[in-house]
């Protein structure tokens, strides 16, 4: 019993572990992906600090230059960057 | 002289008979039978390559090393026979005539993949053979490389730019939103509401494709030289109101 409980405490942990990895690469790959989108816009942003999202495609961004931008997809389907 | 200049190329019957003559002296003895050559070839063959140099400056981008050697052979040459009119003007002009007919056939064969970077060897190796073969190499890859433009695939492309992971969500919808301004203005400039040039146009177009080729250069290092490949291609329909208008 004790080596089945203890095989399935790992089994949970290392799942966690990868779940936790994933999000953290989901993560990183936003920030990238707003980074660009800032970037690509011509305005300025050393690198995303901060990022929350208040839907799929509408996000407040944080940079470290101390900007802020509302990144988001309008009606249109035009990625629009505002500065805050 | 010329009879002896003649028998330069004619190397190896002298080394062997000296050799049978005096064994031990193989080495210093290839030197004199090279060293009655080089007095007449000397002026031959230093003229072919410094003609080869002055002569062929532009064609012989590879020249700079040969005329270095060949600089640095005459300067061997003139300086040594002051100091050593027999002893020391040999060998320099042995080493050269015999080295450059082996080394010629190798470089000329090998040629053909990498023109320019093995240019100097042929170069170095026989200056009227090696230039006549690189143009003519030289010309097919540019003619194979315009038979593939024309297969320009902007379905194909546009796919893959959709499918790569190099370029996340929104920023692919950026790209899109921006090739859709620059047709736009294209649009514009045919219908004669755009005051510009297609110079002018040629700008942000060529901004664009460094954009995406900065976010795939290493994502999809792949689809970027696909990019790279197709530039003009699509620069050439962009470019053409007849083209344009078919898309």
């Amino acid at each position: 019993m004790r080596t089945r409980l203890m095989g399935l405490a790992i089994a949970i942990s290392m799942a966690a572990g990868v779940a936790g990895t994933s999000l953290a690469a989901d993560d990183v790959s936003v920030k990238k992906d707003l980074f660009t989108v800032i970037t690509l816009q011509g305005l300025p942003c050393g690198e995303v600090t901060g990022v929350t999202s208040k839907a799929e495609n509408d996000h407040l961004v944080s940079c470290k230059d101390g900007n802020r931008y509302h990144v988001f997809l309008n009606a249109q389907g035009r990625v629009i960057v505002e500065k805050q | 002289m010329l009879l002896t200049a003649g028998c330069a190329d004619l190397k190896p019957p002298p080394p062997v008979a000296r050799s049978s003559v005096a064994p031990p002296q193989t080495t210093a003895e290839t030197v004199p039978p090279a060293a009655q050559p080089p007095a007449p070839a000397n002026p031959s063959a230093p003229v072919a390559q410094s003609g080869g140099a002055a002569a062929e400056p532009a064609p012989a981008p590879a020249t700079p090393s040969t005329s270095a050697s060949a600089a640095s052979r005459d300067s061997t040459a003139v300086n040594a026979p002051p100091s050593a009119p027999a002893a020391k003007s040999p060998p320099p002009a042995n080493s050269p005539s015999p080295a450059p007919p082996a080394k010629a056939t190798p470089p000329a064969n090998s040629l053909p993949p990498a023109p320019p970077a093995k240019a100097p060897p042929s170069a170095k190796a026989s200056p009227s053979a090696p230039p006549s073969q690189p143009p003519g190499k030289a010309s097919a890859p540019p003619e194979a490389a315009k038979q593939n433009a024309p297969s320009l695939d902007l379905a194909s492309l546009e796919s893959r730019l959709k499918q790569t992971k190099a370029i996340g969500v929104l920023t692919k919808i950026t790209i899109s939103n921006q090739v859709d301004d620059l047709l736009s203005q294209f649009r514009a400039f045919y219908a004669g509401k755009l005051k510009t040039t297609l110079a002018e146009l040629r700008r942000p177009y060529d901004l664009l494709v460094l954009k995406v080729l900065a976010l795939l250069q290493d994502g999809d290092p792949a689809l970027a030289s696909a990019l790279v490949a197709s530039r003009e291609a699509i620069w050439g329909i962009l470019s053409d109101r007849t083209k344009f208008a078919a898309i």
